[in-house]
């Protein structure tokens, strides 16, 4: 079996009070994680559970204060200016609110064509003008929608686009942060086919960040469950979500409606 | 039969200035004591509907049909000003925000005997206001609710405010209270403690409820009927009990079987194909037929049928799917 290709051991930061509303300070401590190649790896909590600050960490959008975190066998840590960059196309964030991830000023298939552009010069721009068409078919958009600007796309629409952009550099690791969650219902259940379809047609390694217990269940094969900052409780995502030991997940999963 | 609280028949909201038609002809009886559930998507007109029909909303009118409450019926002319009366007395109102509902600079206790001022005049400063002021947060379960008198608003968290909005909204003793998304705010836990003591404290009392909400789980669990908005058009009245056991509306069926609640396995999931229909859609055709498995030409041709009458069950389904049993 190969090396894990996330390993956060003993992961810990702490945010000053000044950072945060209602002058409380907030500690995330004691994370360890593992995510394996190929696996979809749920992280469940409710708000301020530190589940968001745990996808940034995975993704280095921000640092830690202690622990380590070894990306594909290498800590991160010691990472030079070329891996750094390295790191950008192997690892891609979908955010929560599709409307204020895609820049307003920028054309869908130059969003989307960005970082083909940084990470694959090579294939030159029309090899890059086919993949960014051949992705926007893949997350079911018309592929000659890519002149258009955000605005002109739903939310539902929007968060396709983001998918896509984060595919475009082929990454390895694929981290979601509540990616479902500023959709209407109906919407959601289509952008969870679409993950339901990268899943399997690309094996895809996912982090999926969610407060959604049913959509963790339905597509994650392990899950952590975070509470104030602290893995609370970890195992298959059905098991955990079905049998749970952690006297909070039981909690969460009564209140669930 | 008995005189229902609150009836709409055939209301109809528009735009003022362009006069655009939002919601079109929606028909509906809340009866005294009944918990009363609005579901739709974003854009699907429950929070405009809700909004004008209480003159909350200032760049709508009621532009057709009537509104009557407790067996009076208000006047098309001066029709803001004569439902805005309805509120601090007759209707309590809970928004979906608690952090931008209470007023930060003045103590909770003060928000509360306001109300009991404003509602009852009971005297702001007498001890029998005091006291019924400290009742009411007790009741809506606020730890040391003679502390919480004398606290802010940012000393609470997010359930706890929310809290302290129904205790406002409870003090005037209304016949109806209004709560528009009340627990999207907040978290799943906290969320459900809300809403169970809301509608516990509601029932109590005689009160009835209209709970607006996008959440279709949360609302078949916790009221008895459930009206379903879409593209400002009203698609289905149907008894909460009565879902899942015989066929329902299509719109409501569609919704049902896109949500990931418990026990359904990722082949149980269907999502609806295309984008919602906004509000003012009018009255043409099915909002929905679009986007319906059932669809048949007729669905587009036919104007939709309206619950003219407010009865209890509807379907406004052109196939006729979903009515009442």
């Amino acid at each position: 079996m190969s090396a894990p290709l996330v390993m956060l051991q003993d992961v810990a930061k702490s945010f000053g009070r000044r950072l945060l509303v209602q002058n409380r300070s907030f500690t995330l401590s004691g994370i360890n994680i593992t995510v394996n190649r190929g696996e979809v790896v749920g992280i469940l909590g409710e708000s301020g559970s530190g589940k968001s600050t745990v996808a940034n960490i995975i993704t280095r959008l921000t640092s830690y204060d202690a622990g380590s975190y070894v990306y594909d066998g290498r800590d991160v840590s010691g990472y030079l200016k070329s891996e750094s960059f390295g790191f950008k196309s192997k690892v891609q964030i979908v955010f929560q609110d599709p409307y204020g991830s895609l820049n307003p000023r920028v054309t869908v298939a130059d969003s989307i064509g960005e970082g083909i552009k940084l990470h694959q010069p090579q294939l030159g721009k029309t090899g890059r003008e086919a993949r960014v068409r051949q992705l926007l078919d893949e997350v079911g958009l018309p592929p000659d929608c890519g002149d258009r600007y955000p605005r002109e796309f739903s939310g539902g629409q929007r968060q396709r686009i983001a998918i896509a952009r984060a595919l475009a550099v082929e990454p390895e690791l694929l981290v979601c942060d509540e990616p479902l969650s500023s959709l209407d219902v109906s919407i959601q259940a289509q952008v969870l086919e679409l993950f339901v379809k990268l899943i399997r047609e690309r094996h895809l390694t996912i982090v999926f960040i969610s407060h959604d217990v049913n959509v963790v269940r339905l597509i994650c094969d392990r899950v952590y469950v975070m509470h104030e900052g602290r893995i609370v409780e970890e195992g298959r995502a059905h098991d955990v979500l079905t049998h749970p030991q952690n006297e909070y997940t039981e909690r969460l999963l009564a209140a669930v409606y | 039969m008995t005189v229902p609280l609150l009836e709409l028949r055939d209301v109809t909201i528009a735009l003022r200035g362009s006069n655009r038609r939002m919601v079109t002809g929606v028909g509906l009886s809340v009866s005294v004591g009944e918990v009363f559930g609005v579901v739709g998507e974003s854009g699907s007109g429950k929070t405009l509907l809700t909004r004008t029909v209480f003159g909350l909303q200032d760049d709508t009118y009621l532009a057709g049909g009537t509104v009557s409450f407790a067996g009076r019926t208000l006047p098309l002319d001066g029709y803001m000003k004569a439902a805005r009366k309805l509120l601090g007395g007759e209707v309590g109102f809970v928004p979906q925000d608690p952090y931008s509902s209470l007023n930060p600079t003045m103590r909770v206790g003060e928000q509360i005997t306001e109300a009991l001022y404003l509602a009852k005049r009971m005297p702001m400063n007498g001890t029998a206001t005091r006291q019924a002021a400290i009742d009411v947060l007790g009741e809506v379960g606020i730890p040391e609710p003679e502390l919480a008198f004398r606290q802010f608003p940012d000393q609470f968290s997010g359930g706890m405010r929310q809290r302290i909005v129904f205790a406002i909204a409870l003090a005037q003793d209304p016949k109806l209270l209004i709560a528009d998304e009340p627990t999207t705010a907040l978290d799943a836990i906290t969320q459900r403690r809300v809403i169970e003591l809301m509608l516990d404290r509601c029932r109590t009392r005689g009160m009835a409820v209209i709970l607006i909400s996008h959440n279709l789980e949360l609302l078949r669990q916790s009221v008895d009927r459930l009206a379903v908005l879409y593209g400002g058009q009203l698609h289905n009245i149907a008894e909460t009990a009565a879902i899942g056991h015989h066929t329902i509306h299509p719109y409501t069926e569609a919704l049902f079987d896109c949500i990931p609640s418990k026990g359904k396995t990722l082949e149980d999931i269907r999502a609806i194909r295309g984008e919602p229909a906004g509000a003012g859609f009018g009255l043409k055709g099915c909002a929905f037929a679009s986007r319906c498995r059932y669809a048949e030409p007729i669905c587009v041709e036919s104007d939709l049928p309206l619950n003219s009458a407010a009865q209890n069950g509807f379907t406004a389904c052109l196939l006729g799917r979903g009515a009442p049993q």
